[in-house]
């Protein structure tokens, strides 16, 4: 037995990510070789959990679309390899699933950001599907690495999300959590 | 032709005659796998073989694949307008509402070509 303060601190961490229910947690530099490489125990712990595999999929969906908008967007890299850091995490909550993300904001790209997501937040399911179909046909928007659907098929496959900016050493933090039920 | 399907991307077998995708789709590069993919497609679409049956069973795929399909079905659509004969079965399981979704919203902008839905049992 010891009650050194280093073995302390670790059984911290594991009580609080026991206590917050969370299956999985990442955090650090994000490459789509890892995300290739996490993506069979993400869905193992997944389909553990007497989950049907449609809510499995689901949250499988929104984890994917995270993990690669921490990718394309991280403003914090690795100096060595210039790969995109950030934290994502899949957790029991609610009778279901929170998904999390968190990753540095590009300063310039905030306030679109923000912009994009409150106009996200007030659509119903019928709307979401019908911008998704928009936005399909006429391109991403300007500044968009991605085809530019990725936070409006995140938020037709939440019951609901709630995102945040919060100042750190490393810049304005980018704060994403989905449920799926 | 056959791509093998890998962790990420679907399995696409692709005749002078028929198309076929199967699994899921969220390739670590979208572009480095559909190029090759949609090359091969117009040399099929190029024969003159005669009608061209496309069978599409995903049943995950993301939103930068999103872009994939639609590319490829204004590719079919292209296809269809000059006069060949093809016929789309986009094929999903029962209760799967997002992939019977995604078929629908295809759907509307497909016209030259016939388009079908088809339930699947679960395997």
């Amino acid at each position: 037995m010891t009650d050194n303060i280093a073995s302390q601190d670790t059984v911290e961490l594991h009580s609080f990510m026991q206590e917050r229910k969370t299956l999985f947690c990442y955090s650090g530099p994000l490459t789509e070789d890892l995300l290739t490489t996490i993506s069979n125990p993400v869905r193992h712990q997944l389909s553990d959990k007497e989950t049907e595999e449609i809510v499995a999929k689901r949250v499988f969906g929104v984890f994917i679309e995270q993990a690669q908008n921490i990718i394309r967007y991280s403003h914090h890299k690795t100096k060595a390899t210039g790969d995109s850091i950030g934290t994502i995490a899949i957790s029991i909550a609610e009778d279901g699933f929170l998904i999390e993300a968190v990753n540095v904001v590009d300063p310039s790209k905030k306030d679109i950001l923000e912009a994009t997501l409150v106009d996200l937040s007030v659509k119903d399911q019928k709307e979401l599907r019908d911008l998704y179909k928009k936005r399909l046909r006429e391109g991403p928007p300007e500044d968009s690495r991605g085809a530019g659907l990725g936070f409006i098929e995140m938020a037709r496959r939440v019951k609901k999300f709630e995102f945040d900016f919060v100042e750190s050493d490393d810049g304005a933090l980018f704060v994403y959590r989905g449920w799926v039920k | 032709m056959i791509f093998e399907a890998g962790q990420r991307t679907p399995q696409v077998e692709l005749t002078p005659t028929s198309c076929l995708i199967r699994g899921e789709c969220y390739p670590e590069n979208i572009s480095e796998w559909s190029d090759p993919i949609l090359k091969a497609l117009e040399e099929c679409l190029g024969n003159d073989e005669g009608g061209f049956v496309v069978d599409i069973e995903l049943y995950y795929f993301n939103s930068s694949s999103a872009k994939f399909l639609f590319d490829f079905f204004e590719f079919l659509e292209e296809s269809a307008e000059g006069g060949k004969s093809i016929t789309v079965n986009w094929r999903y399981r029962a209760e799967d509402d997002t992939m019977q979704e995604a078929g629908e919203d295809f759907e509307e902008d497909v016209s030259a070509c016939s388009y079908n839905m088809v339930m699947v049992e679960q395997a």
